[in-house]
């Protein structure tokens, strides 16, 4: 077997980036994750090992099917990392919502996230008009440890001369929503589509904001997007009901609502519009939904959660195990949610329960 | 219907849970005299008797009913109206059908004295004389802002529990079986099931680890009922295996690779919850180190399981943060009924007292 490429070199990074985005049959896919693997499996230790106790290797792997995942919980207590101790470019930090410990993606460089983020968002099918773009997030500047304000900063770079003035509306952590809402009555009466992109609980707390403003009716053209699943941080709001606010909030119809579905663990994103809408991923990443008994894939409409093969995820591990749930279909995957807690809600302390009880040093009863 | 004729209906239609001589055992203990509810008895030159309460608001928790099935027990032997909030349907756990078969299992003249509720009854709840919790600590915290100032409420938040291997290195295949009982019994799911077996320094892990292997594994196979492994359990036990396996801690499997144990040796000493459903974490401590590896628990440690002698410094170690019991292995999922829960006289509890002092 030939020797990986070494990802730390910029040649080689941009070949690959070529090769990502071609169009691929399904031997050159998994001619491609045989070799991301094999450097992965050489150089992250903890992917190694866990490779190793799954008895798969760059040898006998047979497909990327076979590929072993890690848990996305591992991100939060080892370091995975391709590169040794070459300094990154960039380290994104995971919310940490579920258990109070963030989780930590390093990269090498943004090049591939860069490029495979402008891309994905492209043939997802967002960017085919002009649009005036609207952030609900803090910039990257602002938020450097941001995988999701990375990406819309590389967005607004990317379609800067379609977008003329794309604007993030957090600044110094407090949401802009009164000078946002005279900024898009402007571009109303202007009649030019509108694209406002957002966490689940950013749109949350504006819609709580404009509770008792009339609804706006964004122009023809105009479409939201929102990300980072459903727990809100103000108060928990169900995607159904979401939807329906936003749709009235903004006089939107729901197929112009999209829902990106990514992580600070990943590089690459799938999308779905509409509230029942089918998720699906760029050609350059798989998602396979796997019941973890057996570690293999359901079959279609049956339900198991969600495995990420990322193949523009060369810096750290392309495959990640999710806790989230989906239904498998023939065109895609019907993302559910999160697992629920699955701790006993009776006397046994749980994972969550002690770092809850460790964030907030509430007495002992 | 008296005390004892109640005892008499309970041991008769639950011999094996509720024995009668353990009942009559635990009136005398914790209230006396097996007839105090019943008439005065003489205690300290004073003549006393115990009052039931009306009613008993049982909560229910999600995860096992046997705690549900002692609370009802308690609140029959008292001759109390028992109500039963209990939990909802879950797929990965049987809890709600299991309390229902037991309080059909119970003999009419009890089974009248017990109605369920499938939610909350806020107005019944405020009526009852006292309220028995189980569950979160969450559930506690809103459960109390219910409460009447002179309501009883008796609260069993979260606990877990722990075993301790005085000297592993010679554990016999029989005190191996014994520490397993005590990981496998009702899958892990209570706070008297063992999340962490902690040991001292010098133990051979890979000694160790295929003794408790082959018990696991023989003491599974014994199991009568498996247990379910949704999807939601499943994820977490293969979670738990391969977060193992990439931080290079040593991982013992079940042949074949099944899920129902899993045998993790972290070289943190540190408490970490397990997931449960069978994943037991080794953990090396030495005395000194102790308080600090098991600080995230302090006060929540129910019992502690031990294999061999336990020296009287650790036993006070242990006392220090808060342990309320201590059994030998195999025995931790089967205190007896007088055994102090949370620390507390379960039975005592529920009553109050009238004294008639001499009245001449």
């Amino acid at each position: 077997m030939p020797l990986p490429h070494d990802f730390a070199q910029p040649a080689v990074r941009r070949a690959w980036i070529r090769r990502l985005l071609d169009p691929s049959d399904e031997a050159k896919w998994n001619e491609l994750a045989g070799e991301l693997f094999a450097w992965q499996f050489m150089h992250v230790p903890a992917y190694r090992r866990l490779c190793l106790a799954h008895g798969v290797t760059p040898e006998n792997l047979a497909s990327w099917r076979d590929i072993p995942a890690v848990p996305q919980q591992l991100f939060k207590q080892a370091l995975l990392y391709a590169h040794g101790s070459t300094p990154t470019e960039a380290i994104y930090v995971t919310s940490g919502t579920t258990t109070g410990q963030p989780g930590r993606q390093h990269l090498l460089s943004t090049d591939i996230y860069r490029a495979v983020s402008v891309e994905g968002a492209r043939r997802a099918g967002l960017f085919s008009r002009d649009i005036e773009l609207h952030f609900l997030t803090p910039s990257p500047r602002e938020a450097s440890y941001s995988s999701l304000s990375a990406m819309f900063g590389f967005w607004q770079k990317a379609f800067r001369q379609s977008f003329p003035r794309p604007r993030f509306w957090v600044r110094r952590g407090h949401f802009e929503f009164a000078r946002l809402r005279e900024t898009l009555t402007e571009q109303i009466k202007a009649r030019r589509p509108i694209a406002i992109c957002g966490t689940a609980f950013s749109f949350v707390h504006l819609i709580d904001a404009w509770t008792d403003l009339p609804p706006l009716r964004l122009p023809r053209g105009s479409w939201l997007l929102e990300t980072g699943g459903f727990k809100g941080r103000s108060r928990e709001v169900s995607k159904t009901e979401l939807y329906a606010q936003l749709a009235r909030t903004f006089g939107v119809r729901d197929d112009a609502i999209w829902n990106e579905y990514g992580m600070s663990e990943l590089s690459s994103q799938a999308y779905a519009r509409g509230r029942n809408g089918l998720h699906h991923t760029p050609p350059w990443a798989r998602v396979l939904v796997c019941n973890p008994a057996t570690g293999r894939e359901v079959r279609v409409g049956k339900q198991g959660l969600i495995r990420w093969i990322d193949l523009a995820n060369t810096d750290s591990v392309l495959a990640l195990q999710t806790l989230d749930v989906a239904e498998r279909t023939a065109r895609g995957f019907r993302l559910i949610g999160r697992l629920p807690r699955t701790e006993p809600r009776g006397c046994s302390l749980s994972a969550d329960d002690l770092a809850a009880r460790t964030e907030s040093s509430s007495p002992t009863p | 219907m008296t005390t004892r004729q109640r005892i008499d209906l309970l041991a008769r239609a639950y011999p094996r849970l509720f024995p009668r001589a353990e009942l009559l055992r635990l009136l005398r203990v914790q209230l006396g005299h097996v007839d105090a509810l019943d008439g005065w008895f003489l205690r300290d030159g004073v003549r006393v008797r115990a009052r039931a309460p009306k009613i008993i608001y049982h909560i229910c928790a999600g995860n096992l009913a046997v705690s549900a099935w002692t609370s009802l027990a308690h609140g029959l032997l008292l001759g109390a109206r028992n109500v039963m909030k209990l939990p909802g349907d879950r797929e990965d756990s049987s809890t709600h059908c299991e309390i229902l078969d037991f309080i059909r299992g119970l003999p009419a003249p009890l089974r009248k004295l017990v109605e369920t509720h499938r939610s909350l009854d806020v107005d019944l709840l405020h009526r009852a004389d006292t309220v028995v919790a189980f569950g979160s600590d969450t559930t506690m915290k809103s459960l109390r802002a219910l409460i009447r100032w002179n309501q009883k409420f008796i609260a069993h938040g979260h606990a877990v529990s722990l075993l301790w291997l005085a000297d592993p290195n010679r554990l016999t295949p029989s005190q191996a079986r014994a520490c397993a009982v005590d990981v496998l019994t009702y899958d892990q799911l209570g706070c008297l099931s063992p999340q962490a077996i902690y040991v001292p320094p010098g133990t051979d892990f890979d000694a160790l680890g295929r003794k408790l292997t082959r018990a696991l594994e023989a003491h599974w196979r014994q199991l009568k009922k498996k247990p379910a492994r949704p999807l939601s359990v499943a994820a977490r036990i293969t979670e738990a295996r391969d977060m193992a396996n990439a931080l290079g801690h040593g991982v013992w499997l079940p042949p074949k690779n099944h899920l129902d144990w899993t045998l993790i040796h972290d070289p943190n000493p540190a408490f970490q919850p397990s997931p449960l459903h069978g994943v037991i974490y080794l953990r090396q401590v030495t005395e000194t180190h102790l308080p600090t590896a098991l600080a995230a628990v302090v006060g929540r440690i129910s019992t502690v399981g031990t294999v061999g002698q336990i020296s009287s410094s650790l036993q006070q170690s242990f006392i220090n943060l808060g342990v309320s019991r201590f059994c030998a292995a195999g025995r931790m999922q089967f205190p007896p009924l007088t055994w102090h829960h949370d620390g507390r006289s379960s039975l005592a509890d529920l009553v109050t007292w009238i004294d008639s002092e001499n009245l001449t």
